[in-house]
């Protein structure tokens, strides 16, 4: 009786996870406990952290079976493996934005290309560091501030490093009111930074219309490997703008918006494991990041102030760094920054037009990359 | 995969890709400079933006 006893509670153990639990998977719980409270006490992109952090708490207690085959964060997982969810965030995303910026400034849209060096230099850094060319493209699309086309590029480049990157693409995206300022006043003189610039035209609804129309058929004739998170840009984007058909807009931008969120999270936090995030690979990639967002903000000004060599109409360079992408956040930071010059310089509607161009510039750039990248 | 895995090779897509980025969204910028015509085909009897 005692032996069948001791029998009976050495199965119990074997079958709870406490066996395999090591240093490693602690590490992790407190990174994603340090998510949350990030996300709930300092209101730290809480859409984002909250999923991310909880799944990334259960996915390092061995034994969970949420994360294996069959389990709820698995097929999760699958949504972002089979690309089905980084389309559908833009689908709500085209929904929530009004792309009349861009349109009433055509000029501006190079700096969506300008802002982008970023990519490149984190690229070859990354391989200068040993990572293989697809690991080096996947790190240097952190440089093009994009969320979805972060974790579009990387699960077809390098899946095994998807965990890092999107975690340093939306870290790095929530910092950028810190990261852009100091390198956009290196770059610019007083007299730069309170350029003013004229209110742009008014954009009619016909233009709004035709615009996705226009896009969604570009990207799929010149770049498909990234035309099914642009097709539904677009997409979303008509359903808002048609005007005929509120409810699929608002469903768009907000219960599926908000789904695909929750599901998103949680299939990014899922591959947090300890074994594969606790690498040196994971710092580099950190580091990279970093770089990719600092040469991106300063080719952006740099851009905007070569522009202005030819223009008689002058552009405050201060807009250059919106076209990093992160809509809206970093045409905010150019904004903010501006009226920290002068008050009445009010460029937030100057400025989304290359905000709106970088996530263009983001695709465009990926699209090549996973163009002259993808294996076979 | 057409670019080789070497540090040539990153170099060689940095600087295909950033340049082509340009052509392609200025490309697209060139047809959005359009777009103030699609007013005036929509209503051709009304003054369009193109004028201001």
């Amino acid at each position: 009786m005692h032996d069948q006893l001791i029998l009976f509670l050495e199965a119990l153990l074997k079958q709870t996870g406490l066996q395999e639990l090591w240093w490693g998977n602690l590490v992790m719980i407190a990174v994603g406990c340090a998510m949350i409270y990030l996300a709930t006490a300092k209101h730290f992109e809480p859409y984002l952290l909250i999923g991310i952090g909880f799944a990334c708490i259960v996915t390092n207690v061995p034994g969970s079976d949420l994360i294996k085959q069959g389990g709820l964060f698995h097929y999760a997982y699958q949504g972002v493996n089979l690309l089905i969810l980084p389309p559908l965030i833009f689908l709500g995303v085209g929904a929530m934005t009004d792309f009349g910026p861009m349109i009433a400034n055509p000029r501006l849209v190079i700096l969506g290309a300008g802002a982008h060096l970023g990519i490149f230099v984190a690229l070859i850094g990354a391989k200068l560091w040993g990572f293989s060319i697809q690991e080096a493209g996947a790190t240097g699309i952190i440089g093009g501030a994009d969320g979805p086309m972060a974790i579009f590029v990387t699960v077809t480049l390098a899946p095994h490093l998807l965990p890092q990157i999107s975690v340093a693409a939306y870290s790095y995206m929530a910092l950028m009111p810190l990261i852009q300022p100091p390198v956009m006043r290196l770059l610019t003189t007083k007299e730069e930074r309170l350029i003013r610039m004229e209110q742009p035209r008014q954009v009619s609804q016909l233009e709004k219309i035709a615009f996705p129309i226009v896009i969604a058929v570009i990207v799929n004739l010149f770049l498909p490997p990234v035309a099914p998170l642009i097709t539904m840009l677009a997409f979303g984007n008509l359903l808002k703008e048609v005007g005929a058909v509120e409810r699929l807009s608002r469903t768009a931008a907000n219960g599926i918006m908000n789904v695909v969120t929750i599901a998103l999270t949680v299939a990014i936090g899922s591959t947090m494991s300890a074994d594969t995030f606790l690498t040196v690979k994971t710092l580099q990639i950190v580091f990279l990041g970093l770089v990719a967002f600092v040469f991106g903000t300063a080719s952006g000004v740099l851009t905007a102030k070569i522009m202005n060599l030819f223009l008689t109409k002058k552009i405050n360079p201060l807009i250059g760094s919106a076209g990093i992408a992160s809509v809206p956040i970093a045409a905010r930071v150019s904004a903010v920054v501006a009226q920290q010059e002068d008050k009445r310089n009010y460029l937030i509607y100057q400025a989304m037009g290359p905000n709106l161009a970088g996530v263009f510039g983001t695709a465009i750039s990926g699209g090549i990359m996973l163009a002259l990248l993808r294996a076979g | 995969m057409l670019v080789p895995d070497t540090l040539e090779g990153a170099v060689l897509l940095s600087v295909i890709d950033f340049f082509l980025s340009f052509v392609v969204i200025a490309a697209i910028g060139l047809v959005l400079a359009a777009f103030p015509w699609l007013d005036r085909i929509a209503q051709p009897g009304v003054k369009d933006s193109i004028e201001e």
